[in-house]
């Protein structure tokens, strides 16, 4: 049985498993860690790095976690046509979803499709060249957990459990995880069984709102600024959180599954009608 | 109902390979042969060492001889009949290397094939979390305070 230290932070519930309870000084590192991640990336931070880029663009030197993120966001784009790209910040707040959560619908905001020409990241520097709000949120969750999980492991912790709000990475003995159904809380379409692995899913239910023409979520196209209608959750199975993470938004979008086989990701995802589809795989059972 | 088109497609792949080695080594002959499964799908196959076939010198003592051979077949779907080919090439009476390629008749399979989708439910099955023993739960991401007062707020509104 692991001890859980439970907290909020960067907009989510967090449980933290160890073996035995972890001293003060470490769960000081893994809130200074959690946090110097949120005051570099977080678009709801007036304080953040990527909050003054979108202010004034212009070079610094890359950030920790910079290139990976973006190398990835680059894949994920290719893979899905661009549905999926990092300068959607202005068109998730153009919906409502700003930092000041006013939920005020704009209305749609495509993204620009030459994010690649507008953002650099090579040589230890990252570069905007015009006015954007990255939001790393289709995988950034992801590659917290993994630094988390990290650094619990170069603190000794074997055994361990790095849980953010449902995106989870866990070290040493197998878990058990239901698959929450997105429209009924009390239930599960599933059950994933994770060992030395990451478990991400992602869904429209909660960051959900009422828009000027019907609800929103937070899911958007970056091609449209629409919400996805298609599919309404979404999970993976990977060695990293990061990976799961992105393969779990990408399966929102078609080149979703073939971007899951290309990194030998097992995946289920459930549609907005009720059916669920589900990849080759023996970690994840669906009722059905 | 649950559907699994790898599952059609290993059935098929079972009947079409038993037929083929028997077929093998009688090299000369082209014999068809229909084995069917005692549940859907249903499958048939033709095994012919064809043109397709790569000869080799057979050593005398085998049972088969060496060499590559294709079998055509096909399983039976509600709308279509999908069709498959497999080749098995045989090496001392060892199968060395078996390549299957399909032409995908239905969407469905056409649909699954080219979506990397191992499996589809037409309709979810929720059970009770208690149910289950599962010691959490994943789905979209649990929301903070500051965000569910707000979005609280904007709902009330909205009705208002």
């Amino acid at each position: 049985m692991m001890d859980i230290w439970r907290f909020d932070a960067i907009g989510t519930i967090w449980e933290i498993g160890t073996a035995d309870p972890l001293p003060e000084g470490e769960r000081d590192a893994v809130r200074e860690t959690i946090d110097d991640f949120d005051q570099t990336w977080s678009r709801f931070r007036a304080d953040s790095l990527v909050t003054a880029l979108a202010e004034e663009p212009q070079e610094v030197p890359a950030p920790p976690d910079a290139a990976a993120m973006l190398d990835l966001y680059r894949e994920l784009s290719l893979a899905t046509a661009g549905a999926i790209q990092p300068l959607i910040g202005d068109s998730l707040a153009s919906r409502g979803y700003d930092a000041a959560y006013s939920f005020r619908d704009r209305g749609a905001r495509p993204a620009p499709a030459d994010w690649t020409d507008r953002l650099a990241w090579d040589d230890g520097a990252l570069a905007l060249h015009e006015p954007a709000l990255i939001d790393i949120g289709a995988i950034g969750k992801g590659r917290i957990v993994d630094v988390v999980h990290d650094l619990l492991g170069s603190l000794g912790h074997v055994e361990r459990l790095t849980d953010a709000g449902g995106d989870m990475r866990v070290s040493g003995a197998p878990i058990r995880v239901g698959l929450e159904h997105p429209f009924d809380g009390t239930r599960a379409i599933g059950v994933a069984t994770i060992a030395d692995a990451a478990l991400c899913g992602s869904a429209v239910n909660r960051r959900a709102w009422p828009g000027e023409q019907g609800g929103l979520h937070h899911v958007l196209d970056a091609r449209t600024g629409e919400p996805v209608r298609t599919y309404a959750a979404t999970w993976a199975v990977a060695a990293e959180a990061m990976v799961s993470d992105a393969v779990a938004t990408a399966l929102f979008f078609d080149g979703g599954a073939e971007f899951a086989a290309q990194h030998g990701v097992e995946w289920v995802r459930m549609t907005a009608a009720g059916a669920v589809e589900w990849s080759a795989g023996n970690r994840m059972e669906v009722f059905a | 109902m649950k559907l699994s088109p790898s599952v059609r497609q290993g059935s098929a792949l079972v009947g079409i390979a038993g037929t083929l080695l028997l077929a093998g080594c009688a090299a000369e002959s082209s014999s068809a042969e229909t084995t069917t499964e005692s549940a859907t799908p249903q499958t048939s196959s033709a095994a012919a060492p064809s043109a397709t076939s790569t000869a080799a010198s057979a050593d005398s003592g085998s049972t088969y001889k060496d060499g590559t051979y294709t079998a055509d077949g096909s399983y039976q779907t509600p709308e279509t009949v999908e069709k498959i080919s497999v080749a098995i090439t045989v090496s001392q009476d060892t199968v060395t290397k078996v390549e299957v390629t399909g032409d995908p008749q239905a969407s469905e399979t056409k649909h699954y094939q080219a979506q990397f989708i191992g499996g589809i439910s037409a309709q979810v099955v929720g059970k009770k979390l208690d149910d289950i023993s599962v010691s959490r739960v994943s789905g979209s991401s649990l929301t903070s305070k500051g965000f569910n007062q707000a979005l609280a707020t904007i709902r009330t509104e909205a009705k208002g």
